[in-house]
């Protein structure tokens, strides 16, 4: 067999250097503007990365779950703002567009999507539905050969900057969740609606919102999927979203660690540097070894992932852990860091802020435990 | 033979894995370079020679070919290569050609490139001014002497017109334009343009079994064992250190003009004024 490179350990190589090079050096100023990293996406839509998990044959770069997670484990060292809409624009955003939108929905929204023409979203959350999604509200109705959705969506990310969105509703309340259906819904629809940008904690420059839609009138083909199976094509990538709600997670996680690292290798107090005390060398023992749980617990998950297999409990499990070894690491790190930590001045501040949104998306913890509990016999 | 104008451009671009200085520390007790678990990445005045030669070829009809020597990991460079946008990669890569300083690396490329253009036109060959973790600057001017063709060096832009080459090289002070014959040998030590990011496509293409990748052993290029690696070198590196500088404070006393009259003695002394 041919000498080959690993793309696993050269596509990492290679989002490294364009986080050092391109990212890091502009992460805090495009954290505090507030506003999508426009640059910084359309970057990243010229190396192609956005169709990184997608067929060669229809556009993408022939990638897989494994790969996907790596980079985004590698962008959200640098800014998970970035990382998350990146991770959407691959995934979410776009999937269903690829699985079930036809040709005119291809070569109009789906390819420049990849090239980063087109930003997508995906409306999933409600005021009153979230992990629960037998709650959904947005409803799609006949009318004629058309659909008309109608409802509101919260906690929509990037769709302030959206141009289309895929909205998860009820055609038929009577069947509960086996009567969900995703909707294609391009935003210069009549009746589409996208309210000013949340102000969040953490995540500054992902433009999150609320989207209402009024009696939006599309046509019958943008139903993407057969009719009554929108829980299944959800739970086709829900694996994979969980997943890679980890790797952001392990990005952040490793950022963290690292600065309390370096940071304990400078700080002298009382004649020597900080690393050379027991409680901060416990803070990165610790770390480091959940750090490394987390990595193992990821990439096992994507590999199942890539062997066609759908690691549901796997998945939950690694987002849960994964979370909270982001938000331990992001709080170890503030600390180490003592006043610094505080200090606007120095990242570990946004680590720890960041890390709070990862809290949410791919099912609260909550939700997560309890899920793991019954995929477990409870 | 003279290229015909117009034609097609063969270009050779030589590049070279590096450990990543961003990543490399040294031993504080030993001075030498930790190499170990850094990771090897494109040498960076190569990734601008490779920018510079994928620029030609974004505005002419020409093929880029990645060539580097080293052991089997050295893919990597040529793999990012490809990425980038370079036609087909060639590593050199034999226990023979291990050790070797940079005449015997010279002599090993040049033969490479002779087969290289054995095999299709071959009229220009970009190398990075220097490697980052040799700073010799000597690779590029060698295989031009091994190829026997003329060399321009530390180019900042480069244009092909007619037959000819067009280069601007970047010296102290000042830009120097000179024209020169194909076929030539240049160094570059910048690029009109950020060097391009990998294509992940590319990247993912380039380590899958069709990926049009070589590797070339000694046999391959006719290289003798005495012509190569530590038994074709002239030079050896006895070692590698950091050299060790201190401070030394002095106190001058006295009156201002005394104190002024012993820091202009102290600046004679050291013969800075």
């Amino acid at each position: 067999m041919a000498l080959r490179s690993d793309p696993e350990k050269l596509l990492r190589q290679v989002m490294a250097r364009f986080v050092r090079e391109e990212v890091a050096p502009v992460a805090r100023q495009v954290d505090e503007s507030g506003h999508f990293p426009r640059e910084l996406f359309h970057k990243l839509a010229r190396m192609h990365a956005f169709g990184l998990r997608y067929p060669v044959k229809n556009g993408g770069a022939g990638g897989n779950a494994t790969l996907y997670c790596i980079m985004c484990e590698e962008l959200a060292q640098g800014l998970m703002s970035l990382a998350a809409i990146a991770a959407k624009q691959c995934l979410m955003a776009t999937n269903f567009l690829h699985r079930f939108g036809d040709q005119e929905m291809r070569e109009r929204y789906f390819l420049p999507a990849l090239r980063g023409e087109l930003v997508g979203s995906f409306c999933l959350t409600e005021p009153e539905a979230g992990g629960d999604l037998g709650r959904v509200s947005t409803t799609a109705v006949r009318d004629g050969q058309d659909w008309l959705v109608s409802g509101m969506k919260t906690w929509i990310t990037n769709a302030p900057v959206a141009d289309f969105f895929t909205v998860l509703c009820q055609t038929d309340a009577d069947k509960s969740i086996r009567g969900l259906n995703f909707f294609f819904v391009p935003r210069d629809t009549p009746g589409v609606s996208v309210s000013p940008g949340f102000h969040t904690l953490g995540t500054r420059s992902t433009e999150i919102s609320e989207v209402a839609f009024s009696d939006c009138r599309i046509p019958g083909r943008y139903m993407l999927g057969q009719e009554g199976k929108g829980l299944g094509a959800l739970l086709a990538i829900l694996a994979e979203i969980r997943a890679m709600t980890a790797a952001l997670a392990l990005g952040l996680a490793k950022a963290a660690y690292q600065a309390g690292f370096q940071y304990a290798r400078e700080r002298s107090a009382f004649g020597k540097t900080i690393n050379h005390y027991q409680l901060i060398q416990a803070k990165i023992a610790n770390l480091a070894t959940e750090i490394w749980a987390a990595e193992l617990m990821l990439y096992d998950t994507t590999r199942k992932i890539d062997a066609g297999q759908r690691p549901s409990k796997e998945s939950m499990m690694v987002k849960y852990y994964a979370t909270e070894v982001a938000c331990r690491a992001a709080d170890e790190a503030t600390r180490i860091l003592g006043a610094y930590g505080y200090s606007m001045e120095y990242p570990v501040q946004r680590y720890f802020r960041d890390a709070r949104f990862l809290l949410y998306g791919g099912g609260t913890h909550e939700v997560l435990q309890t899920n793991i509990a019954r995929e477990l016999g409870f | 033979m003279a290229r015909e104008a117009g034609s097609f451009l063969g270009v050779a671009v030589l590049v070279k894995q590096v450990p990543d200085s961003a990543e490399i520390k040294m031993d504080p007790q030993t001075g030498t370079l930790l190499r170990e678990g850094v990771p090897a990445v494109m040498n960076p005045d190569d990734r601008l020679g490779l920018e510079t030669a994928l620029l030609l070829k974004d505005g002419l009809d020409a093929s880029v070919t990645a060539l580097s020597m080293g052991p089997p990991q050295a893919l990597d460079v040529l793999s990012e290569a490809l990425a980038m946008g370079a036609d087909r990669g060639v590593l050199l890569s034999d226990r023979n050609f291990a050790g070797a300083d940079t005449w015997a690396t010279s002599y090993t490329l040049g033969r490479a490139l002779e087969r290289l253009g054995q095999q299709e036109s071959l009229d220009l060959v970009v190398c990075g001014r220097q490697a980052s973790d040799g700073d010799t600057a000597q690779i590029g001017p060698q295989v031009a002497e091994h190829l026997g063709w003329p060399q321009v060096t530390y180019v900042e832009r480069l244009a092909v017109e007619e037959c000819e080459l067009r280069a601007w090289r970047r010296l102290p002070g000042l830009v120097q334009e000179v024209l020169c014959p194909l076929p030539a040998v240049v160094t570059v030590l910048a690029s009109p343009v950020a060097p391009r990011w990998p294509l992940l496509d590319r990247l993912l293409m380039a380590c899958r079994s069709e990926a049009p990748l070589e590797v070339w052993d000694a046999a391959d290029i006719a290289a003798p064992a005495a012509s190569t690696g530590l038994k074709g070198s002239l030079t050896r590196v006895v070692r590698t250190f950091s050299p060790k500088s201190g401070r030394v404070t002095s106190w001058l006393e006295g009156s201002a003009g005394e104190q002024a009259q012993a820091l202009i003695n102290e600046l004679r002394n050291h013969k800075l004024i």
